[in-house]
């Protein structure tokens, strides 16, 4: 196991060595696909040369990373690509973790195995094929030509996928402290891993078999000892980043920024080119309306899938990536790293081919779309839309194609695998 | 002897104390000049107003100072230049292309990238007039246009034949001083200069600037009414004389020009005495508000730009502060990391301690 992950290893880390140094390097972090206004390293530089002149990084619509980035980079700024190529490596520590995680449930098997119907069997994962997951998960996010983009770009994404990952990490192997710490940190660098609270809250439930029963007091204890470890822990950082700079004006440049979608540049989201063609008065109404649809989902994923937080971490991590203010690439590397974890559903997945078709088509039409548009003036922003909703299409269906094969799993884990009608013939499951 | 020394004394002390003052003053002088006279942008309308090729000299002249002026900063779209005859090409010029202001050929004024706005037949009366007037056809390009504004230095040289009150266009018409003072009247009521400096290389040159009457105009003429302007130097191969002697000792003061020169008018005023010129130079400075002494060379003849001044002043001025980097504050470190610390030993435990000691 430790050869072909070290095998790995190398070949990104060439990979990337070999991109950083070719003439590549400056056209790729120049793309919007692969750099938003929050991450782009450009704007990390002019930050740090603002701060070097005297000037507040924060005036200006410059700057819109938190101070934990002005002082991570201030001392790192030259060796800057090895900080990058280091990140990547953080998710794939969490990827060996998984083997961790997958050995917990192979005790598990003998037990279930006695509890499913005998024709379950073959839905249950063996330990032989659980062995090889993680390295497929490292091989996902490694190699995978988003993320070797968003890192060659040096685009902050990648840290902050970085601090996800960690999060993941440490939740899996049981720590509450050291996830809400985590967790809070990847908060405090956009707001939208506020969503994970719920599926860590879930996942440290069950681990500590306290039942998610609201009448119950354990429960209650339990979630304020978490939320404390979480704001407590999310209100030292921003403590601590006054203190850096002596101003509070990184809120309204971060958190104002991310909320109030003030730049329109075009990217792989959906927001720019509606508040393009949006009037000011109906502006606020819409901004609530599509800030609210990321947070949305929470409460009901997590009521459906309260026995499953790690399927649900997966699920929000992939709706965060899909309707956040300023997506790139590096976000939906993010949860398509997670995709060989559940490569057990592949036989309930109704249409993977037309994801995949659409995902790779839209990914090649970007920058062809977006020639068209800039450079050459044939096209103009209605094109590069279209693909963008094609390509955000193409996650939901994604997301919701796995959502339907892990439920249908477990329906057949309870009632069988070959199900049929009180008439006896063959019935098909439809996801409600 | 007491109350003598006590003199003395205080005189000591006050020259003391005013050598800071007097050095601050200097320096405030040194960058109060540089405001002093107004202007924000500088053009030139230089004509040459003779044709035939024996009058090659007229067009020596007008090419030296159009040289001067672009080396000193003024660029070809603030330059109108006007020759009415092509001497570099002209069939019987011995070394075409070229067109020299020194004999035995040291001084090639010709140069690579001469820009003549009006050519040939399109030096006329009128089309001065129009030009300095600003009353042109809605057609004329840019380059042919004398596009000042209210804060534009403009600098004029003519040269050609002139007479008592006269200056020849082409061997076929004339402008006289009157017509170019009411010009330059309509100039100043649509307000197309700052300040006009006149230049005139011609026979009886002072006359024309006889009749100016409005403001911020300062003239210099080549010769007084009554005497000739004589041309300088013949040079053999060529077969024609190559400059005037005026605008040859103009070109020789403003070779030692340079754009952050204080050379001023009254160095000017001085170029080519009689003993030189043979005629005598003269110039006219009561229309002109500022004393001619502080009106710097390259008021007009340069394009003196806001950062070569401040250049300047900085260098006068005393040194700035170096810059220092940013370093985050020693309290941010010191909580940071004792946190991190904190959260450290929380995970692991004081007891995993021992096994690192």
């Amino acid at each position: 196991m430790a050869a072909p992950l070290t095998l790995l290893l190398i070949v990104a880390v060439t990979i990337r060595a070999v991109l950083f140094r070719s003439s590549w390097a400056e056209l790729i972090s120049e793309r919007v696909e692969v750099v938003s206004p929050l991450n782009a390293w450009k704007r990390v530089v002019e930050g740090l040369a603002l701060l070097d002149l005297g000037v507040s990084p924060y005036s200006g619509d410059v700057f819109h990373e938190t101070p934990f980035m002005i002082y991570l980079f201030h001392f790192v700024v030259d060796y800057a690509e090895i900080v990058f190529m280091v990140s990547p490596g953080l998710v794939f520590c969490l990827s060996r973790f998984l083997t961790s995680l997958y050995l917990f449930r192979k005790q598990k098997y003998a037990l279930e195995s006695d509890r499913y119907p005998a024709d379950c069997l073959e839905l249950l994962r063996s330990p032989k094929e659980m062995f090889y997951i993680p390295l497929k998960v490292a091989m996902f996010y490694l190699l995978n030509p988003f993320t070797i983009l968003s890192c060659v770009a040096k685009s902050t994404c990648g840290l902050n996928n970085a601090i996800i990952a960690l999060f993941i990490l440490c939740t899996l192997k049981g720590s509450a402290l050291l996830s809400g710490i985590l967790l809070a940190l990847a908060t405090y660098q956009s707001i939208y891993p506020l969503t994970l609270f719920a599926p860590a809250l879930l996942f440290f439930l069950q681990r500590l078999y306290i039942p998610v029963n609201l009448r119950r007091s354990s429960f209650w204890f339990f979630t304020l000892q978490y939320a404390f470890i979480y704001v407590g822990s999310l209100v030292v950082i921003t403590g601590l980043s006054f203190f850096l700079l002596g101003s509070w004006d990184f809120i309204p440049s971060v958190y104002g920024f991310i909320f109030s979608v003030p730049d329109l540049t075009p990217n792989i989201g959906l927001f720019w080119y509606f508040f393009a063609e949006m009037f000011e008065h109906f502006r606020l109404f819409f901004i609530c309306v599509f800030q609210i649809n990321v947070f949305f989902y929470t409460i009901p994923l997590s009521i459906k899938l309260k026995e499953h937080p790690v399927f649900l971490i997966f699920m929000q991590i992939a709706i965060i990536s899909i309707f956040k203010s300023y997506p790139t690439v590096g976000d939906v590397a993010l949860y398509m790293a997670f995709l060989p974890a559940w490569s057990h559903l592949y036989r309930f997945l109704r249409n993977i081919f037309l994801v995949s078709c659409v995902l790779l088509a839209c990914s090649a039409l970007f920058p062809v779309l977006w020639h068209l548009w800039i450079y050459a003036g044939s096209a103009n922003s209605n094109f590069y839309y279209a693909i963008t909703l094609l390509f955000n299409f193409g996650q939901i269906l994604l997301v919701s194609d796995y959502f339907y094969a892990y439920l249908r799993r477990e329906h057949h884990l309870t009632h069988g695998l070959y199900l049929k009608k009180k008439d006896g013939t063959e019935a098909t499951l439809v996801l409600k | 002897m007491d109350y003598y020394n006590l003199l003395t004394t205080c005189a000591f002390i006050h020259l003391l104390v005013s050598i800071p003052y007097a050095y601050s003053n200097y320096v405030e002088n040194k960058a109060g000049q540089f405001f002093s006279s107004g202007h924000t942008n500088n053009w030139a309308v230089l004509v040459c107003t003779s044709r035939f090729w024996f009058n090659y000299r007229h067009v020596a002249n007008t090419l030296s100072v159009y040289r001067s002026v672009k080396r000193l900063g003024i660029p070809d779209s603030h330059i109108v230049l006007m020759l009415a005859d092509d001497m570099a090409c002209n069939y019987r010029n011995p070394k075409p292309a070229t067109v020299f202001s020194h004999k035995n050929m040291e001084l090639n004024v010709y140069g690579d990238d001469v820009e003549v706005d009006y050519r040939g037949y399109e030096v006329t009366v009128e089309n001065f007039l129009r030009v300095l007037t600003g009353r042109l056809p809605p057609s004329t390009p840019r380059s042919k246009r004398l596009l000042s504004d209210d804060r534009s230095n403009i600098l004029i040289y003519l040269t050609g034949h002139g007479g008592n009150g006269f200056l020849k266009f082409q061997d076929s018409e004339e402008i006289s001083n009157m017509e170019l003072a009411d010009a330059f009247e309509q100039m100043w009521q649509k307000r197309r200069y700052n300040e006009l400096l006149f230049i005139i290389d011609t026979c009886q040159g002072a006359s024309m600037y006889e009749r100016f009457y409005s403001p911020n105009l300062m003239a210099l003429a080549s010769s007084q009414v009554g005497e000739d302007s004589l041309s300088h130097q013949p040079d053999l191969a060529i077969g024609v004389h190559l400059m005037d002697k005026y605008t040859f000792y103009l070109l020789e003061f403003l070779e030692e020009v340079h754009p952050a020169s204080q050379a001023n008018m009254n160095d000017l005023f001085k170029v080519c005495p009689q003993s030189q010129c043979v005629s005598t130079p003269g110039h006219r400075t009561d229309l002109f508000q500022r004393n001619p002494g502080s009106v710097l060379i390259t008021d007009f003849f340069g394009s003196v730009l806001l950062h070569d001044m401040k250049q300047l002043v900085a260098d006068v001025s005393s040194q700035k502060p170096k810059q220092k980097d940013w370093h985050p504050p020693d309290g941010f470190i010191l909580g940071l990391w004792t946190l991190i610390l904190l959260v450290f030993f929380q995970t692991y435990g004081i007891k995993h301690l021992k096994h690192i000691f």
